[in-house]
């Protein structure tokens, strides 16, 4: 059975993944070949990820070295090693690179002949290969060199389209919010060999002082940060996932931005140890933060993408807070506490994955049939890409939360954690933690609404442009693609603890504490209920009962009403006539009263402009428009943006003056106050 | 076996009871603006000929319309039979978790927005615009108020919170429990579409929520409609009575006699809570929907206070 070990597995998938590299380059020419052959490649590729990652994790091995080249560069090796956590992230990772690729197989098409599609192929493998290997570095060098090459092969697929307006601009955005992130990253593994004399990850970190791990926590939460888009660094996400084209959108969004939770929790956790409360404490208030911001601005969007990648934020501070509560009760010694917070957040990141990316893909087929990404001019969809909008519909109840869906899962585990965690006599904790529990559910709410909008707007009603009404079915291998990502959310939502015994793996790898409890055997298992410290829930009973109720009720309805006699017949009008498309709710009429009411966030603006005629009473024409302000973006980036500026211009005026006199004099200066140094030490 | 027999006569006992209490509130209401009103069971005469009824669909709906009734009726049945409304029984599959209830709910309430957009109608969009914003704003209460009382007994589950309740000697005059109560009962106002959030009396587009995202239902539609909001509204009516206002009749106990002595004294609670309803409505106004924000802080606050009360301030 050696063909089935975890390592041989991974080498022969990294083989894939380059096999199907070198396709895409030999076949430059031929698009529809090199399309079939790199996605083939990469779908290829992450089933056998996923089947490593899988029986890395069944067999509950501590760690796994799968290759250790060194290179005749100082600290630089290729070294892949695998623990229960990296298998888990590598999972997710192969899940939905494996559905996104049989998604690109449909999606790609419109790119033939009309795009370098072998160099799309190529970026795509090598952004998919960077993260695999950002999971799987065993020492902080390597980590950092593909965090880097993540980055960078992430900003040319986010400028792929460079042509349309703004790409460039988003693109700019994001590598400079990132290297400021990565910067931090480099400052912090610094500190860390400094101190211990070694970049291994799963080293010990004994020899570092408390001051130093509490400066290499702060680096490491505004590093890992950034990637993640947590507010008030989240500014990058709004304009990078609507640049890139759909599939890679939905990789960024549904796994390179939890590569930062890895990060954190690799880094943070598993390396440094938790030290303090204040850790926990600060990472809750970052994850409220986020969730409550990130799904409120996200509401006030119509643009499909941007409006998901806000959403992305949302959920990060959902997962945040699961961490939070995870850190706060490893620093008070409650080990079963914070086993349970943890398995809570990489259950939320897992499903984040799944419905995140579907949306994502969803966003693309709209946009592939409809060729708009603006909510404002579809409608009416749901009877042009039927199956589209069933699964769109999916994946929108279950970001919601809602309950057969796997969302409401990992938010329920969040409930609980929050509700273990207080306790009477504690202050802080007990308000942050309330306060927790009012964002989630405020979020929650938010989301639905927010996603009402979505699905109501662009699938319901009538048309409302000429978009709307030319759209089509999109290929079946995007649906196909999608498809497996929502039956994976409903089987999470329906049965969640044969995947929460997956997780337990992982958090007793990291704590040494089962959470679910022994494992029960068999396929039956998922039956269980999820059970926390006496209060559970079974979401197979509640699906089965509510699937009885519903026969039954179809039937008394029929035993008493007869057979139904369905009349067609125009929506009422008050009979004024025909209604128009135009008489529909708009998204920005549905999310009027939110505005009005959050306006402290939004700072909505309205203007009314008429073009009068010959008489004032006959205007030629009215424009009304509304907006609102990108509030983050004009309070606290412009002011620090304008000051960096004016200093830029400072220095360049007085120090940089390009004279060669005055780079020779500090050359002078320098060299002898090195020489000083040398010599006083 | 047991437990499944007491759920089947729970269903029973709720469908028969959820309208009869849109009727006592309506008559109360009639009672006070010195009018005869319509009879206390007129929903279910009401809900019986809508049976009956031929449907009109909306030519531009789509099946989620044909699906949404069916869906929030659903919904809100599984979320009742998570309240234990007259016995103790020690749930095995249906754990009674409150956190669930209220993710159900959504799932009736998500449906019914859709719903509303589906006809392309402008009164559809209005309600489920408005729903959206009211739901958002008292979400955050609900889950406080009722986690704080969770926290108090040690458990999410309402088998258990009840439980508890029952050794807890008058539980209103606890801070806690009082501001939960108060807090509770302003969120199932605004969860029921009554004044002052909403009116359910009015087709008036300035005021209606609720009515205008089922202004395009008809026949059985609505009947499902209709029925799954009463028993939306009897479940936090449930909540607010068995939690606060415990008795000793939820126990295990066997036989027709106990099982008839508990369904009257919980019909008993039910028709007091619903008089303090309908006396919230007569004493009120419709307010703006500009100014339910202020309620929603209101319930917020409150909630916030008892837990406050409880757990940072010490008992």
């Amino acid at each position: 059975m050696s063909w089935l070990t975890p390592d041989y597995l991974m080498n022969w998938s990294i083989i894939a993944y380059l096999a199907a590299a070198i396709a895409a380059v030999i076949f430059y020419g031929r698009p529809h070949l090199c399309t079939l052959l790199a996605q083939s490649g990469c779908i290829i590729a992450s089933v056998l990820g996923a089947a490593s990652a899988f029986s890395m994790l069944l067999t509950g091995r501590e760690k796994l070295i799968i290759s250790q080249l060194e290179t005749s560069i100082p600290f630089i090796s290729i070294d892949l090693t695998l623990d229960a956590l990296s298998a888990f992230f590598i999972l997710i990772l192969s899940i939905l690179v494996c559905c996104v690729s049989i998604y690109s197989f449909g999606y790609i098409k419109h790119y033939h002949g009309k795009r370098n599609v072998s160099a799309f192929h190529i970026l795509y493998i090598g952004f998919i290969l960077s993260m695999f290997f950002v999971f799987s570095a065993g020492n902080a060098v390597f980590f950092f060199i593909s965090w880097e090459i993540m980055t960078v092969i992430s900003y040319f697929l986010v400028v792929f389209e460079s042509e349309q307006d703004g790409n460039e601009k988003a693109g700019l955005i994001y590598i400079v919010m990132t290297h400021i992130g990565a910067a931090f990253l480099m400052i912090a593994f610094m500190i860390m060999f400094v101190f211990t004399r070694s970049f291994d990850i799963f080293g010990s970190s004994d020899a570092i002082p408390d001051f130093a791990k509490n400066l290499m926590f702060i680096f490491f939460l505004i590093g890992f940060g950034v990637k993640a888009g947590v507010v008030p660094v989240h500014i990058w996400l709004p304009y990078a996932h609507p640049a890139a084209p759909s599939n890679v959108s939905a990789l960024m969004s549904g796994i390179m931005i939890k590569t930062a939770i890895y990060g954190l929790i690799r880094f943070v956790l598993c390396y440094l140890n938790i030290q303090d409360t204040w850790w926990g404490i600060l990472i809750l208030c970052i994850g409220i933060l986020s969730a409550v911001l990130g799904v409120a601005y996200a509401l006030m969007e119509h643009d499909i993408k941007r409006l998901l990648a806000f959403h992305s934020v949302e959920n990060i501070g959902i997962i945040l807070i699961g961490l939070g509560i995870s850190f706060v009760a490893f620093a008070q010694n409650n080990g079963f506490l914070g086993s349970l917070a943890l398995a809570a957040s990489l259950l939320h990141t897992f499903n984040h994955t799944l419905f995140k990316g579907g949306l994502f893909l969803g966003a693309g087929s709209i946009q592939y049939a409809a060729h708009t990404r603006d909510i404002e001019k579809l409608g009416g969809l749901i009877k042009k890409m039927p199956v589209t909008a069933v699964l769109v519909l999916c994946f929108s109840l279950a970001i919601s939360a809602i309950v057969p869906f796997n969302g409401f899962v990992s938010e329920w585990l969040t409930y609980q954690s929050l509700f273990t965690v207080i306790v009477p006599g504690q202050t802080g904790i007990n308000i942050i933690s309330i306060l927790s529990i009012a964002a989630l559910a405020m979020s929650g709410a938010l989301a639905a609404a927010c996603f009402v909008k979505l699905f109501g707007i662009s699938f319901l009603g009538k048309a409302r442009s000429e978009y709307a009404l030319s759209a089509n079915e999109v290929p079946a291998s995007m649906n196909v693609g999608m498809g497996i990502l929502a039956a994976f959310c409903l089987t999470i939502g329906i049965f969640p603890m044969f995947f929460l015994k997956l997780i337990d793996k992982v958090v007793f790898n990291i704590s040494g504490i089962i959470v679910t409890g022994e494992l029960q055997g068999g396929f039956l298992m998922a039956w269980y209920p999820v059970s926390v410290s006496g209060n559970s829930i079974t979401p197979s009973a509640i699906f089965i009962a509510s699937a009885i109720i519903l026969i039954c009720a179809a039937a008394v309805i029929r035993l008493i009403g007869g057979k139904a006699s369905n009349r067609k017949y125009g929506t009422w009008d008050c009979g004024f006539g025909e209604l128009t498309p135009r008489m529909q709710y708009t998204a920005t009429g549905f999310t009027k009263p939110l505005r009005i009411v959050l306006r402290i966030l939004y700072r909505p603006g309205r203007a009314l402009k008429t073009e009068e005629g010959d008489s004032s009473y006959f205007p030629v024409s009215q424009k009304y428009s509304v907006w609102t302000e990108p509030v983050f973006e004009k309070y606290v980036y412009g002011p620090v943006l304008t000051n960096v500026k004016k200093f830029s211009l400072r220095v360049k005026l007085s120090v940089q003056t390009g004279s060669t006199h005055a780079y020779l004099v500090y050359i002078f200066i320098t060299v002898l106050a090195l020489m000083l140094y040398n010599r006083l030490t | 076996m047991i437990n499944i027999t007491y759920l089947i006569v729970q269903i029973i006992v709720v469908i028969a009871i959820a309208p009869l209490v849109n009727g006592i509130i309506k008559k109360i209401k009639a009672l006070s603006q010195k009018r005869k009103g319509a009879p206390i069971l007129q929903l279910y005469y009401d809900l019986y000929k809508l049976l009956k009824k031929d449907t009109v669909v909306s030519d531009t709906t789509s099946w989620i319309f044909k699906a949404a009734p069916y869906i929030v009726f659903t919904s809100s049945l599984v979320a009742a039979m998570l309240v234990p409304v007259t016995t103790m029984l020690d749930p095995i599959w249906l754990a009674g978790d409150l956190i669930l209830m209220v993710y159900l709910l959504a799932l009736g309430r998500f449906f019914m927005m859709l719903a509303g957009l589906d006809a392309a109608s402008t009164f559809g969009g209005m309600g489920a615009s408005r729903e959206a914003m009211i739901s958002s704003l008292i979400e955050p209460s609900i889950l406080v108020s009722l986690i704080t009382v969770g926290l108090t007994a040690g458990s999410t589950s309402s088998y258990q919170i009840m439980e508890y309740m029952k050794y807890v000697d008058t539980p209103l005059i606890r801070p806690v429990y009082f501001m939960a109560f108060i807090a509770l009962f302003i969120v199932t106002i605004a969860e029921t579409a009554r004044i002052p959030v909403d009116d359910p009396s009015t087709h008036l587009e300035l005021t209606m929520v609720h009515e205008a995202m089922l202004l395009e239902y008809s026949g059985r539609g609505l009947a499902l409609m209709e029925l799954g909001a009463s028993i939306k509204q009897l479940t936090f009516i449930t909540l607010l009575a068995n939690i606060f206002i415990p008795h000793d009749q939820l126990i295990l106990i066997s036989g027709v006699g106990a099982v008839v002595l508990s369904v009257l004294i919980y019909v008993i609670k039910i028709v007091f809570i619903s008089i303090l309803i309908a006396v919230a409505e007569v004493s009120t106004v419709k307010l703006r929907l500009f100014s339910i924000p202020n309620i929603a802080a209101l319930a917020f606050i409150l909630s916030f206070i008892g837990f406050m009360q409880y757990f940072v301030l010490g008992r």
